[in-house]
C-alpha cells in the first residue's frame, strides 16, 4: 500500500487530486490510532512531514495588526520551542505544554490537532479565543476560514476531499493582560481534556475591559459564552462576578458523559474553573 | 562484591539498560506462525453458530480451531477448573476465547479473525454483585449455591458480644474497583512441538512449573513432555500467575506441524481477556472502648471474581484473614463470599485480597478515632499488634512483628509533626491534609499448599558459579538477589556469577513468583545449597593440597585459601578436578506454617492462614482542589518492616513500585464495565500514573530480624501496595471528605466537597 | 525500497511502507530493543530516534524511515562521542543514561527501559542541566509500572552530572 512523502505543496496537492482515496497523515498520532481501533490497514496515505513550507512558524504583519502564521505540519514540539509562539501567543504555548507528552508532541502537529476536530483538542480553545483562521489549499485554489467555520462538529470539518490545511494564522492578542489556561484531565500527562478553560482578560485599573472565554470538552465543538464574557466586561475580578459568569457558562455548555467524566461534572467544573481567575490574596490571577 | 546488605546494582540491570535482554516477546523463531484468539465480545450467551469457512480461505491462514479441536478437558484454573480454553456453547464474559487462528502473518491473522462468523444468543448479563446474588439471578456456572462460588465465616472471640461492650461503634460500607495489572509487556509466548512430540514453550509467566500441568490437563498432554522456559518478565504483579496464553498457544502448536507459533496479546486484548484485581464490597462494623482500645470488628466481604474462579476463594480468604487490621483485636467475625459475575475475570494481584480490606479496616480506624476524639495515629499505635500476641485472625505472632516500630518512626517524621501548620498554609481553593495508614500482608502460600523451593548451584567447568533460579523474575529482582546471596556465601564477585532463569528442564520446581515468598523460600534453599557447595569445595581442595580435611579453608574471590598454609587454589583448578555431578549442589526449603487453628478456617483447604507478615506505616500529604475535585499527592513516606534488608536499592524499588501502583489504585485506576462490556479498553481509558502524577517516594526500612528468613529478610513485594489507598483516604477523611468508594476520582471528590460545604461548590452552581 | 541508516549502518528494505516502523525494526531488522506496550502511543516503550529526535515507532510507518538516520537503544551508546573514555572492558560501551539507570536502580522489569532511555538521552543532549521537574516532564510519555519513577529520575539526574563532567 502506498505511502507518499511529498516534499512541497504543489506535489501534495497533485497527489491529493490524483488519489481521491488517499488520506492525509500529518503526525499520525491520531489517525493511526483510529485506524487500529477500526481494525483497518492504513490504505493510501499522503504524509505531510517532509513538506518544508508546511512546517514553518513565522511572525507576520497583517492589515489588522501583527499575527503569527503556523504551518499545518509544525509539530507541537515546534510550537513549544518557538520563541515567537512563546512570546506572542502564550495561550497556545500553554496549551501545547499540556498536550499529551513529549513523545507524542514530537510527531503530533497543529494541523492534525485542528483537523481531528475533537472537542477535547488541546490547541483549539486558544485558537478560538485568539480569532485564528485556517488556510486551505487545493489544486482548485486557496481559501481562508475562521476557526469556528472550519470545525463544524466533533470530528467534522469543512475540509474538502482534495484539500489540505496548510496553516493557521493567529492574530497576536494585544490588549489582554491575563492569559489563562487550565486543563482538567485524569492525570498530568497523556491526558485527554475532561474540561478546559482558556481565557483572555484585559484588565485595566482593576476593571475587566474585555474578556474572551472558550471551553474544551463540554460540547460538540469548542464552546464560547458571550453571556459570561458580557457579565465580566466592566466588572472587577471578584468571586461574585466570576460566580455569575460561571452560572452563565454552565447554561452555555452542552457536555456528554463518557468513560472519563459525567456531563454533570463537566458542567459544574466548566463554571468552577472561572473562579480560578479571582484576584485573591496569595494568588495572582492568570498565573 | 555483592555483599548482603550493600546497596548494589542489580545483576540484570545492565542487559536491560542495553536493550539486549531477551523477553519472551523478543523471540521470533524462523518460519514461525502467528496465533490469535477470537473473543466473544458478548458477556453472557449461548454460542449458536461459529462458521470458520471464510476465515480458512484467507490467504496465509494455516488453521482455524474451535472447541471441537481441543483434545483434553478444555478446562483451566488453579483449584476450580472452570475456565474453558475455547468456549463450546456457553460464553461467560466478553473476553472468552471462542476460536483460535494460526496464520503466516499478523495481517492474515487479523483478517481471518474478522472473517469468522459467530452467532451468540445473549443471556441476561450479571454485571454486579447484587445482580449475581439476587434470587432469580441467572446461574453462571450452575452451582447449587447459585453464583456464590464460596461462602465462609471466620471468627475470633465473640464479635456480637464484643460490639455490645464498646463505647463507640461505627458502621460503613466500602467499595473498591477492579484494577488492571498494566504490566508494560502484555501476555505472550512462543511454542513449538519438536519431532519427539515434546512441547517447548517460552512464555511470560510467573509459574512455569505449574503451567505444564495446566496445559497438560486442558489439552490432554503429558506434563512431562512439556518444557517451559520463563525468561525475565516485563512485569507481572500477579497477572501472569495462571494461564494466559499458555493453553491457547499449546493448542496452536499442536496444529502447526512442528513450526513455531507466537501469540502476543495486544494491549486491547490484554485489557479484555487478562485478569484483574477483584472488585469488592465490604460492610464493616467496628467498635472501641473509650480509652482507645480497639475491641470488635464484624464484616461482610463480597469479592467479584468475574466469570471464573482463578484464585478468587484464596483471595477472599486473605481478605478475611486481614480484615481486622494489624491490630490487637479480641473479637472478629468476618464473613466472605466469592461471587461469579459476567465481568472480566479477576485473579491474583499484588496485595491479594488484602489491598481491598486495607481500605476498609483503616477507614474504620479513622472513623473510630474521630468518634473517640483521638488522634488517628495515636489510636493506631495504641492498638498495633506486637510479637507474641494473637493477630486479628487468632494466629500467634511468633515471628518478627514491626508494626508498632513503623508507626513510631512515622510519628517522628517532620511531615507528621508539621501537619497542622502545613494544612493551615493551603492556597486558595485548596484543602491540604495528611493521612496515615497501617498495613500488613501475609507472606507465603499459607497452610495446605507446601511453600517450597529447590535450589541448585553449580561450579562450572571453567570455575564460575552458576545459580539455577527456579522462580520467575517479573521485575521484582529475586534473580539478582539470588546471585547476591550465592556471592555472599561463596565470596565471589558478580563477574564470576552466572544465572539460569526458570526452565523446567534445567531448574527445579520452586513454586510461583507470588505471595512475597520468592526470595524468602528459594533464598533459604539457595543458602543451604551454597553452603553445601562451599563445604564440598573445601573438602576437594583438601584433597588437592594434601591436607587433612576441609577445615581451615576460606572462600576468596576466584578460589579458596588454605589459611594455615596461605595457599590459594583457583576455582578453575578445583573445577577441572571435580566430576561434573560433583560440582552441583542442591537443597530445598519449606516455609513454616502455623499449627494454630483459626475458627472457621477449615473452610479453606489451602492458602489460609499465614504465619509471617511484613508490616508498613504510610503517610500521604495531599492537596484537594476545591474547584475540580482533583487530589494531588505531594509527598509520600513509607516505613516498612521487611526484616533485614539485603540490598537497600532493591528494597526501595519494591516500596516505590508498590506505592506507585497503590496510588494509581487510590486515585484513577478503575476497570470500568457497562453491562459486562469493558469500557476501559486501552491505556488511554485505563489511567495509570505517569511521572507527573507521582511524588518522590520516601522509603525507610524499619529493620527487624526475621529469624526464619534468609539473612533475616521477609518479602515486601505486596505490603506496600496496601498502604496508599487507605493513607489517601485517611487524608481526605481528615479534610472533611469521608470517601467510601475508590478510586477517588475528581468527580467523586467534587461530590464529596459539595456534600461537605453546601456553601462553596454548589453556591457557584445554584 | 526503504533506504535509511540504522544505528549508523545503511539499510535497504523491501517491505510494505505502511507497516509499523516498530514491527519492521523488530521483525525485519532483528532489533528487539524497542518494545511494544500499547500500540497507541500511550506508553513510550517503542521510542527510537529519527534524525536524533525521539519518535514513537508504533505510530511511525516504515516508509517514514526512508532517508532518515534511525537510532535504537542498541545503537545509543555508539551515538555518544565520549564513549572511548568509558570503553575499558570487553563489555559493549554504554551511554551514561544506561549506566545510571542500571547503577541507580532505575531498572526493574526493564520493559520500559529502552524507550525511557532514548527519551532521557535526547533530553540530556538538548538540556544538560535539567531539574527533577524537567526530567519528570520529559519522560511523562513513558509509562513505567515498576518503579514509581523516583529512581528513574535519580538515574537521569546522575547521568546528566556524568555528561556535564565529561564535556
Amino acid at each position: 500500500m502506498p505511502l507518499f512523502l511529498p516534499t512541497d505543496l504543489s506535489e501534495t496537492l497533485a497527489l491529493l487530486a490524483d488519489h481521491p482515496e488517499a488520506r492525509i497523515m500529518a503526525g499520525g498520532t491520531d489517525l493511526l490510532v483510529r485506524l487500529r481501533a477500526a481494525g483497518r490497514t492504513p490504505g493510501t496515505l499522503v504524509c505531510l512531514e517532509r513538506v518544508a513550507e508546511l512546517g514553518r512558524i513565522e511572525a507576520l504583519e497583517t492589515a489588522t495588526g501583527p499575527a503569527v502564521r503556523i504551518g499545518a505540519a509544525a509539530t507541537i514540539t515546534d510550537l513549544l520551542r518557538s520563541d515567537t509562539v512563546r512570546q506572542r501567543l502564550p495561550l497556545l504555548h500553554r496549551a501545547a505544554s499540556a498536550f499529551a507528552a513529549p513523545t507524542v508532541r514530537n510527531a503530533a502537529t497543529i494541523g492534525g490537532n485542528i483537523c481531528t476536530a475533537s472537542p477535547a483538542a488541546d490547541t483549539l480553545p486558544a485558537l478560538h479565543v485568539m480569532n485564528a483562521s485556517v488556510e486551505l489549499a487545493s489544486r482548485r485554489g486557496a481559501r481562508i476560514l475562521p476557526m469556528p467555520h472550519f470545525v463544524t462538529g466533533p470530528g467534522r470539518t469543512a475540509l474538502e476531499p482534495d484539500e489540505v490545511l496548510t496553516g493557521v494564522v493567529v492574530p497576536v492578542p494585544r490588549i489582554f493582560t491575563i492569559h489563562h489556561f487550565e486543563k482538567v484531565g485524569q492525570r498530568q500527562a497523556m491526558a485527554i481534556a475532561v474540561v478546559s478553560l482558556t481565557a483572555m482578560l484585559a484588565v485595566e485599573d482593576g476593571r475587566i475591559r474585555d474578556a474572551r472565554l472558550a471551553w474544551g470538552s463540554v460540547g460538540p465543538t469548542i464552546v464560547r459564552c458571550p453571556e459570561a464574557e458580557a457579565i465580566l466586561r466592566g466588572s472587577r475580578l471578584t468571586l461574585t462576578a466570576l460566580t455569575e459568569a460561571a452560572r452563565a457558562a454552565r447554561r452555555a455548555v452542552a457536555p456528554i458523559s463518557d468513560v472519563r467524566a459525567t456531563a454533570d461534572y463537566r458542567r459544574q467544573v466548566a463554571g468552577n474553573l472561572l473562579l480560578r481567575l479571582a484576584d485573591l490574596p496569595g494568588r495572582k490571577p492568570g498565573s | 562484591m555483592q555483599d548482603i546488605g550493600r546497596r548494589s546494582r542489580r545483576f540484570d540491570a545492565l542487559d536491560k539498560a542495553r536493550g539486549t535482554e531477551q523477553f519472551a516477546t523478543d523471540i521470533y523463531p524462523p518460519d514461525m506462525l502467528w496465533a490469535g484468539a477470537l473473543r466473544a465480545g458478548v458477556p453472557h450467551g449461548i454460542i449458536r453458530r461459529i462458521e470458520t469457512a471464510r476465515a480458512e480461505k484467507v490467504e496465509g491462514v494455516v488453521a482455524v480451531l474451535t472447541r471441537k479441536d481441543v483434545p483434553g478437558t478444555n478446562r483451566q484454573g488453579f483449584v476450580y477448573w472452570d475456565m474453558p480454553v475455547l468456549c463450546g456453547t456457553r460464553v461467560r464474559h466478553a473476553g472468552d476465547a471462542v476460536a483460535l487462528v494460526l496464520a503466516e502473518s499478523r495481517r492474515a491473522l487479523a483478517e481471518a479473525l474478522r472473517a469468522i462468523e459467530m452467532e451468540i444468543e445473549p443471556l441476561p448479563v450479571v454485571d454486579t454483585l447484587d445482580a449475581a446474588l439476587a434470587d432469580d439471578a441467572p446461574n453462571i456456572h450452575g452451582l447449587d449455591t447459585g453464583n456464590v462460588l464460596k461462602a465462609a465465616t471466620i471468627a475470633k472471640g465473640d464479635a456480637e458480644a464484643g460490639l455490645a461492650e464498646c463505647d463507640v461503634v461505627v458502621e460503613e460500607t466500602f467499595y473498591t474497583p477492579a484494577q488492571e495489572h498494566a504490566f508494560i509487556e502484555t501476555e505472550n509466548g512462543v511454542a513449538r512441538i519438536d519431532d519427539d512430540g515434546t512441547l517447548h514453550m517460552t512464555v511470560s509467566t510467573q509459574a512455569p512449573f505449574r503451567d505444564r500441568f495446566e496445559i497438560g490437563r486442558a489439552l490432554g498432554l503429558d506434563p512431562s513432555r512439556i518444557h517451559v522456559t520463563g525468561p525475565y518478565l516485563g512485569g507481572g504483579f500477579g497477572g501472569k500467575d495462571g494461564a494466559t496464553v499458555q493453553c491457547l498457544l499449546a493448542l496452536a502448536a499442536m496444529h502447526a506441524k512442528g513450526r513455531p507459533v507466537k501469540m502476543w496479546w495486544n494491549r486491547e486484548e490484554s485489557m479484555l481477556a487478562g485478569y484483574k484485581r477483584h472488585a469488592a464490597r465490604m460492610r464493616f462494623t467496628a467498635g472501641a472502648k473509650r480509652d482507645g482500645t480497639l475491641h470488635a470488628v464484624r464484616c461482610e466481604l463480597d469479592y467479584d471474581t468475574g466469570a471464573y474462579a482463578h484464585l478468587g476463594v484464596e483471595i477472599m480468604a486473605l481478605g478475611m484473614e486481614h480484615s481486622g487490621g494489624p491490630y490487637r483485636l479480641p473479637h472478629l467475625e468476618a464473613k466472605g463470599r466469592c461471587v461469579y459475575t459476567n465481568n472480566p475475570v479477576a485473579g491474583a494481584f499484588r496485595g491479594f485480597g488484602v489491598a481491598q480490606v486495607s481500605f476498609a479496616f483503616e477507614g474504620m480506624m479513622d472513623r473510630l478515632a474521630h468518634a473517640l476524639g483521638m488522634d488517628p495515629l495515636k489510636f493506631r499505635l495504641r492498638n498495633a499488634i506486637t510479637r507474641g500476641e494473637r493477630n486479628c485472625a487468632g494466629v500467634t505472632m511468633t515471628t518478627s512483628t514491626g508494626m508498632e516500630e513503623c508507626l513510631l518512626r512515622l510519628r517522628d517524621h517532620p511531615h507528621w509533626k508539621s501537619r497542622e501548620a502545613w494544612r493551615a498554609d493551603a492556597p486558595p481553593f485548596t484543602r491540604r491534609a495528611v493521612g496515615v495508614a497501617a498495613v500488613f500482608n501475609g507472606m507465603g502460600y499459607g497452610r495446605g499448599l507446601a511453600d517450597y523451593a529447590v535450589a541448585k548451584v553449580r561450579l562450572t567447568g571453567s570455575g564460575r558459579i552458576r545459580v539455577y533460579n527456579g522462580v520467575s523474575d517479573m521485575g521484582q529482582g529475586n534473580a539478582s538477589t539470588f546471585v547476591q546471596m550465592a556471592g555472599e556465601i561463596l565470596c565471589q564477585p558478580e563477574s564470576v556469577m552466572e544465572l539460569v532463569q526458570p526452565d523446567t528442564d534445567r531448574t527445579h520446581p520452586s513454586g510461583s513468583a507470588a505471595a512475597g515468598r520468592t526470595t524468602y523460600t528459594y533464598g533459604k534453599a539457595l543458602i543451604k545449597a551454597c553452603e553445601t557447595l562451599r563445604d564440598k569445595l573445601f573438602n576437594r581442595a583438601a584433597l588437592m593440597l594434601f591436607v587433612d580435611d576441609g577445615s581451615g579453608f576460606a572462600m576468596i574471590p576466584g578460589g579458596v585459601r588454605h589459611l594455615p598454609t596461605g595457599r590459594d587454589l583457583p576455582l578453575a583448578a578445583l573445577a577441572a578436578m571435580m566430576h561434573p555431578d560433583d560440582r552441583i549442589s542442591m537443597a530445598e526449603h519449606l516455609m513454616p506454617v502455623t499449627p494454630e487453628p483459626v475458627r472457621g478456617g477449615e473452610a479453606f483447604t489451602l492458602g489460609f492462614p499465614h504465619l509471617l507478615f511484613p508490616y508498613a506505616a504510610h503517610l500521604a500529604r495531599i492537596e484537594v482542589d476545591e474547584l475540580t475535585g482533583r487530589v494531588a499527592v505531594l509527598d509520600y513516606v513509607a516505613f516498612t518492616d521487611g526484616g533485614r534488608v539485603l540490598n537497600p536499592q532493591n528494597f526501595e524499588q519494591q516500596v516505590h513500585g508498590s506505592v506507585a501502583q497503590g496510588l494509581g489504585y487510590a486515585l484513577t485506576e478503575d476497570v470500568l464495565t457497562e453491562a459486562g462490556v469493558l469500557r476501559s479498553t486501552d491505556l488511554c481509558t485505563y489511567v495509570i500514573p505517569t511521572s507527573l502524577d507521582l511524588p518522590d517516594i520516601e522509603s525507610h526500612a524499619v529493620e527487624t530480624i526475621e529469624h526464619t528468613g534468609p539473612f533475616g529478610m521477609k518479602g515486601i513485594g505486596e505490603v506496600g501496595l496496601n498502604g496508599p489507598l487507605p493513607a489517601v483516604a485517611s487524608a481526605l477523611y481528615s479534610a472533611g471528605l469521608p470517601m467510601t468508594r475508590a478510586p477517588f476520582t475528581f468527580g467523586r471528590v467534587l461530590a464529596a466537597l459539595e456534600d461537605d460545604q453546601p456553601g462553596t461548590g454548589s453556591e457557584a452552581a445554584s | 525500497m526503504i533506504v535509511f541508516t540504522l544505528n549508523g549502518i545503511g539499510q535497504r528494505l523491501d517491505v510494505d511502507p505502511t507497516l509499523r516502523a516498530l514491527d519492521v525494526l523488530r521483525e525485519h531488522c532483528g532489533l528487539t530493543g524497542p518494545k511494544e506496550g500499547c500500540g497507541t502511543g500511550e506508553c513510550g516503550a517503542c521510542a527510537i530516534w529519527m534524525d536524533g529526535v525521539t519518535r514513537l515507532s508504533c505510530l511511525t510507518l516504515a516508509g517514514q524511515l526512508h532517508g532518515r538516520a534511525v537510532t535504537t537503544i542498541e545503537g545509543l551508546a555508539d551515538s555518544w562521542d565520549e564513549n572511548e573514555a568509558t570503553d575499558t572492558t570487553d563489555q559493549p560501551p554504554l551511554h551514561p543514561v544506561q549506566t545510571a539507570l542500571a547503577e541507580r536502580g532505575g531498572v526493574q522489569c526493564g520493559y520500559c527501559t529502552p524507550g525511557m532511555t532514548m527519551v532521557a538521552a535526547e533530553l540530556l543532549r538538548r538540556e544538560p542541566n535539567p531539574d527533577r521537574a524537567a526530567i519528570r516532564e520529559a519522560v511523562s510519555g513513558n509509562l513505567c509500572r515498576c518503579t514509581g519513577y523516583h529512581k528513574i529520575v535519580d538515574s537521569i539526574e546522575d547521568a546528566a552530572e556524568t555528561m556535564r563532567k565529561k564535556r
